[in-house]
């Protein structure tokens, strides 16, 4: 096998779909979630009377519960399967680099472009609601903390919904389940139930590291360093999963 | 040695039959591959680049099988007939991605980039975005693609289709030149012989999943020649024109349409039947004021040719 060869037609289409999503279409949602985001938290933090637990306490279910499935859903159930639909993904099908290495190469832009999308909101929620209330080393901390969890969540919601779009010819129906029953609902019932989301990992890292709010002082939360490794484990599973899928499969 | 070969290929969406006992061997040089609509053409072009696997049979392109062989993609340079550019992306950014995953880069990259351009008369164009391309432009922007990498084998699916005929000119002499001046292999798919014709004289007949005929288009020609035509014939004293057609011996029969102004004959021979009419007419002291073939189309060359 031709690493150099597959090293430059990952990156190719890394730089290519990143391009793609950030400066395309898509760029609008990012821009209207940010908007909300920052009216939201804005007028919220008006209204707060203990900054850093109010501030926490909206960046955790806000931020990071709710539009970071939701974005990574939106960019990467469409990423390849609009290409199959549109059948543009010929371009890629014919390239000499074989299939599951393409694959990497939606992943990469895919979670590259999820992170700096949810960073960006991540800053303006953080900067519309602490912008009122002065910015001192705790806050600054905790925008560190949130910024690092939204990362590590995007490359792994990312590897999710990527497998969805080549699993499913309707990647959008079976990602807004899982979104928001899934993670939303079932990852937030009480008991062993929530351990079977993605949400409750990563809430588990963020309740080692963040030291306001509730998530500070959940008790539910499971070892940081296993749900560091199964978070890894996990994205791994089904970025072979996908990248298996997306070679067998037909492009007709 | 063929460049592409099947034997027994099938290959079929669920209750739906793409190709069905498929055998074909392709030499160098311009091949057409000729079919109506659905007739399986896609499908082949689809198994030839390993888009698709098939269900039966085999098939090698420049000795290789094709799925799930991605090196093979650096040898064929493909043109879908389908609309596969990316609309958001400049022409010139379609052909730097292609160039990239081709391991192509640098200056080397750029200075075919415009080789291309210019090959395909698109350098005008280069940095418009693709989504407001016409159709023609498309084409070529396509067609510049499948050729970047200096491909061997090039695979065109109905590059013709949706053009206007001055583009479709352009086209044909492009392909030709491609073969001719450059080397490329060509495998071309049209479903009208006569567009095909002026690229090569090497065609297949591809109908209902199977290849029904391939070889030199005059072969092709001699069989739509040998099948019995249907020829209408309108005008005045046609009834004498009939009593002179029954007395040739191409003429298998002869009959009258809704009035007695109008004919449907009947020919084995039509060559010998068009250039034995004026005379017959002038015998019969008739005029024709409207002549038509009925069936001197592919679709009644390929049912003749399947025995339907």
């Amino acid at each position: 096998m031709d690493m150099k060869r597959v090293f430059v037609g990952i990156q190719a289409l890394t730089f290519y779909s990143t391009k793609k999503l950030l400066f395309g279409k898509k760029a609008i949602i990012t821009i209207l979630v940010a908007l909300f985001v920052a009216a939201v938290m804005g007028y919220a933090g008006s209204q707060s009377k203990a900054p850093l637990e109010d501030g926490t306490n909206l960046m955790d279910t806000l931020i990071l519960f709710f539009f970071m499935p939701v974005m990574a859903m939106i960019f990467g159930s469409s990423l390849i399967r609009d290409e199959i639909d549109d059948k543009s993904i010929t371009l890629v099908a014919t390239a000499p680099l074989d299939r599951a290495f393409s694959y990497l190469g939606y992943y990469l832009p895919l979670g590259i472009a999820t992170a700096i999308s949810m960073v960006a909101i991540s800053t303006v929620g953080w900067l519309a609601f602490f912008g009122q209330h002065g910015m001192g080393s705790d806050e600054l901390g905790l925008y560190l903390e949130i910024v690092a969890l939204v990362v590590i969540g995007s490359f792994v919601y990312s590897s999710l919904f990527l497998a969805i779009s080549v699993l499913f010819n309707k990647p959008i129906l079976f990602g807004l389940f899982y979104a928001f029953i899934w993670e939303g609902y079932i990852g937030s019932l009480p008991g062993a139930i929530q351990n079977a989301s993605v949400k409750h990992y990563l809430r588990s890292l963020g309740s080692e590291w963040v030291k306001f709010g509730d998530i500070s002082r959940w008790d539910q939360a499971s070892s940081a360093w296993g749900s560091a490794a199964l978070l890894i484990a996990l994205t791994v599973f089904l970025l072979v999963l996908g990248a298996y899928l997306f070679r067998e499969k037909e492009l007709a | 040695m063929p460049i592409v070969q099947a034997q027994a290929l099938g290959k079929w969406y669920g209750q739906v039959i793409g190709l069905n006992g498929f055998a074909l061997r392709v030499m160098p040089g311009i091949t057409g591959i000729v079919g109506p609509n659905g007739s399986g053409k896609s499908t082949f072009f689809k198994l030839i680049l390993g888009l698709i696997k098939p269900n039966a049979g085999s098939i090698s392109v420049l000795g290789k099988i094709p799925w799930k062989n991605a090196q093979l993609h650096s040898s064929i340079g493909f043109c879908p007939d389908y609309e596969s550019l990316p609309a958001d992306s400049t022409g010139r950014e379609y052909l730097t991605l292609i160039g990239k995953l081709q391991m192509m880069h640098g200056t080397a990259l750029s200075k075919r980039i415009q080789e291309v351009v210019k090959l395909v008369e698109m350098e005008r164009a280069i940095d418009r975005k693709t989504g407001g391309y016409s159709k023609g432009m498309k084409q070529r922007m396509k067609i510049a693609g499948a050729l970047l990498h200096d491909p061997k084998l090039l695979i065109l699916d109905e590059p013709l289709s949706g053009t206007d005929p001055l583009v479709r000119k352009d086209l044909i002499d492009l392909i030709k030149m491609l073969n001719r001046d450059h080397g490329h292999d060509v495998i071309v798919s049209s479903h009208v012989l006569f567009e095909i014709e002026r690229m090569t004289q090497s065609v297949a007949l591809v109908y209902r999943g199977r290849a029904v005929a391939s070889g030199d288009i005059s072969e092709i020609r001699n069989l739509m020649d040998r099948h019995p035509h249907n020829i209408i014939i309108e005008g005045e004293r046609a009834t004498a024109l009939a009593k002179v057609l029954l007395d040739q011996d191409y003429v298998v029969s002869v009959a009258f349409n809704d009035n007695k102004d109008s004919l449907t004959v009947q020919v084995s021979k039509p060559d010998d039947f068009f250039n034995g009419l004026p005379a017959l007419i002038d015998k019969a002291q008739c005029s024709v004021s409207k002549m038509y073939s009925l069936d001197d189309n592919l679709e009644a060359v390929f049912r003749y040719l399947v025995g339907r």
